[in-house]
């Protein structure tokens, strides 16, 4: 049976987890259990999973025509 | 590398990064038109010190880092915040750190549990925007790349010059932060409303 890491060593990897920063893989799988057994830390991850995700579609942004015109242009004079 | 391959390199690399280099500028300016001119400074700069990239797998990390230099020589001066320094200086801001992280984030998570979540799925871009902007630069220019854009801690460091703990530090202070400002801005809280005694 896995041992449980417990609310407080989950809160702790819970940002490197979300941002992909975890490479160690027993410490994944200790994670990921955790959360598969704590409603708490499964509904928080969820939440900042929902952010993360609200925050990448507002803030990424395709640039202006004029800008990629006036850039290529400045190329070009290299 | 022949002048014209390198040329043809440097294009290439600026195509493709073009529309991040402007989110990430229009993020850290939050003006349309001077995002603009840091881009095009940027790609200007980046030119002239492209014998400075050592590693062409790095001409990513690389180019941002150059935007974040013009950003800090050319436009910060003209709206720094000097306060923003003592963010992350010292160990007390560890222990804020995490003390602000746990209060604040049992309380939105709270809040985000029950019926009122609609509000947040909710969320206009715009006020996650004005969430974003209202950031102190240090967090903002983390949570830009890192959530973004998709930097790693590491590479993030080497843009902005900073170790790699400190951008970790920086993106769960930003994070609690940027919760902190939506927590406040929904429909009832007391920071939202007009107060009566």
């Amino acid at each position: 049976m896995k041992h449980d890491i417990g609310c407080l060593s989950a809160i702790e990897a819970f940002y490197a987890y979300l941002d992909g920063e975890l490479d160690d893989p027993e410490l994944i799988a200790d994670f990921e259990h955790h959360l598969a057994h704590c409603r708490s830390c499964f509904s928080r991850i969820e939440m900042e999973k929902t952010l993360n995700k609200r925050i990448r579609s507002s803030a990424k942004r395709e640039s202006p025509e004029d800008l990629r015109d006036r850039v290529s242009k400045l190329m070009e004079k290299f | 590398m022949h002048i014209n391959d390198l040329k043809a390199f440097f294009s290439t690399g600026v195509e493709q990064n073009i529309d991040a280099l402007y989110s990430v500028a229009l993020r850290l300016t939050r003006k349309n038109v001077d995002a603009e001119d840091l881009v095009a400074e940027t790609v200007a700069k980046a030119w002239g010190a492209i014998d400075t990239l050592n590693d062409q797998d790095r001409f990513r990390p690389w180019l941002f880092r150059i935007l974040h230099n013009v950003f800090v020589s050319d436009y910060r001066k003209m709206t720094i915040r000097p306060v923003e320094a003592s963010f992350d200086q010292g160990d007390d801001s560890d222990d804020e750190l995490a003390s602000l992280l746990n209060e604040q984030s049992d309380d939105f998570l709270v809040w985000w549990s029950n019926p009122e979540r609609a509000y947040f799925n909710d969320l206009l871009g715009d006020q996650l925007l004005d969430a974003i902007d209202n950031l102190p630069e240090a967090f903002r220019s983390v949570v830009v790349l890192v959530n973004v854009e998709g930097f790693t801690y590491d590479e993030t460091a080497e843009v902005l010059g900073i170790a790699p703990g400190t951008v970790r530090s920086r993106m769960k202070r930003g994070r609690t932060l940027l919760q902190k400002s939506l927590w406040e801005q929904r429909p009832g809280s007391q920071e939202n409303t007009s107060h009566e005694t």
